[in-house]
């Protein structure tokens, strides 16, 4: 089941010069620490002048996904949408 | 007039990427791969689904059917409402990487483009239709993530081209050209052929062509003079012979936007106000493109399926939001509104390049209207969409979402 969310999260986010790609590694929502996993799919809108980088990824243990927002302009992440990946 | 089939080397490629919006979800969340999914309007019971992944469409989860008849078909489906931000950006990835190949790439909606790889470097180079297909999808998986996948189609023009992607779905690929046209058609009926409908198909049972191989090979007086009427008939002798009668086309024809109410009204001032906004969506499109619209296409839904639709010429060129609404609301006026209203759509048509508008500046207030507009659109491009908004559109901020057209794009 999909939940909306919208809070702010703790993201560690690890930038490869090699690979050349920037990815987050971390979240930290809710007292609990999720190890990223798959990240599915990332694109980027924008709202205004503001671009915000999104990212849809499951943890490690691909117990849950999340939907997590990068404002660009300050700099911080949102948890927009968690899902178990079930119907409702 | 009998002409052969052609022997015109298969050099269009129709791609399209397999139930899109559900693919690109099940893409984006892997907890959801290889599940019933479905894209509704509105995840709410009475939501109708626009899209569904190819396990839901194995249960028969398909188009036109509500959330709530998809529950009790499958109470497990995974609902979810369209992401189209998403979605063109998959678009835009998937056009770009095609535009490696050529600069040959019309994108006839936003999971399918014509492709033209007559003179393309890749076949100069000795590569052939099918190695670019593979090269393609590959491309595909790399771009837009492991698990999306592509349909395939080589023929000698669009019309074939497009059916021999449909051929084998999901990721397939296959060729038809005069080696193998016959036997293609032969395990096909009349409304798997592209732009035939049941309509079109009665036309055709009517006129004693009940299968495409009879359609193939129906008399060319036959179809222009009795069946269709029109050179139309001409246009589909061509087709299915596998001749270019499809001209790639990189212009756009029309803008529109289209909007489902959630809550249904005969209101006319609301209906107003949802028309201003509808106005104001295609106006930031036709001046973001722009352009001008010599006419302006108004079609209303109304509950008991009633419909009204009607197409008016302007006599003076449309640019700002203000034109197309007071159009719109000239036709809506000239109806009775006796039923509750279902659905809207705001089309503006034949489109021009806004240099060829001679702003008259003699009537200070058509200038007005131009410079308004521009500002307008210069204040939400920086501060957000509907930041500044035509009075009628106070209160209505998240009344018509952003939706994806599924016609073709700009």
């Amino acid at each position: 089941m999909r939940q909306k969310i919208d809070q702010e999260a703790s993201v560690v986010m690890y930038y490869s010069a090699r690979k050349k790609v920037a990815l987050p590694h971390l979240i930290s929502w809710q007292n609990t620490e999720y190890q990223v996993g798959e990240i599915g799919y990332h694109h980027k809108i924008r709202e205004g002048r503001t671009l915000y980088h999104i990212y849809e990824l499951i943890d490690v243990g691909s117990n849950l996904w999340f939907r997590i927002k990068l404002n660009t302009d300050n700099l911080h992440w949102t948890v927009e949408a968690i899902s178990d990946g079930h119907g409702d | 007039m009998d002409m052969e089939i052609s022997t015109k080397e298969a050099l269009i490629m129709h791609v399209d990427l397999n139930s899109c919006f559900a693919i690109i979800e099940q893409q984006a969340n892997p907890l959801i791969r290889n599940k019933p999914v479905v894209i509704a309007a509105y995840d709410t019971p009475r939501g109708m689904i626009i899209a569904s992944s190819y396990e839901a469409k194995a249960l028969g989860l398909s188009l036109g059917l509500s959330v709530a008849d998809a529950r009790k078909v499958y109470p497990g489906v995974v609902v979810m409402m369209p992401d189209p931000e998403k979605y063109f950006d998959a678009n835009r990835r998937f056009s770009k990487l095609l535009n490696k190949y050529t600069n040959k790439v019309v994108a006839k909606s936003v999971d399918e483009f014509a492709v033209d790889f007559e003179g393309s470097p890749a076949i100069r180079a000795g590569m052939t239709m099918e190695e670019i297909g593979m090269k393609i999808k590959e491309d595909v998986k790399r771009e837009l993530g492991s698990y999306v996948t592509i349909n395939v189609g080589i023929a000698p023009n669009r019309f074939l081209a497009k059916l021999a992607a449909g051929l084998n779905k999901p990721d397939g690929m296959n060729r038809i050209d005069y080696t193998n046209l016959r036997e293609v058609l032969a395990k096909l009926t009349l409304i798997d052929l592209p732009g035939i409908n049941y309509r079109y198909q009665a036309r055709l049972n009517l006129n004693g062509i009940y299968t495409p191989l009879q359609f193939l090979d129906a008399d060319l007086d036959k179809l222009k003079k009795q069946v269709f009427g029109s050179i139309v008939g001409y246009y589909w002798y061509l087709r299915l012979r596998g001749y270019p009668i499809d001209q790639i086309d990189f212009s756009r024809k029309t803008i529109g936007q289209q909007y489902a109410l959630g809550n249904k009204t005969k209101d006319i001032d609301e209906l107003s106000r949802l028309i201003m906004k509808l106005s104001e969506k295609v106006g930031r499109r036709l001046r973001r493109a722009n352009l001008t619209a010599g006419g302006i296409y108004l079609t209303v839904g109304f509950e008991g399926y009633r419909f009204f639709a009607h197409r008016q010429k302007v006599k003076e060129r449309i640019y700002a939001t203000q034109q197309i609404h007071r159009e719109a609301m000239k036709m809506l006026n000239s109806i009775d509104i006796v039923s509750r209203v279902t659905n809207i759509s705001v089309t503006v048509y034949d489109l021009k390049d806004l240099r060829y508008k001679q702003l008259n500046l003699f009537i200070p207030s058509e200038a007005d209207l131009y410079s308004i507009a521009n500002a307008s659109d210069e204040v939400n491009d920086r501060y957000g969409e509907f930041t500044i908004t035509p009075a009628r559109m106070a209160n209505m901020q998240d009344v018509i979402l952003k939706r994806v057209a599924f016609g073709k794009i700009e």
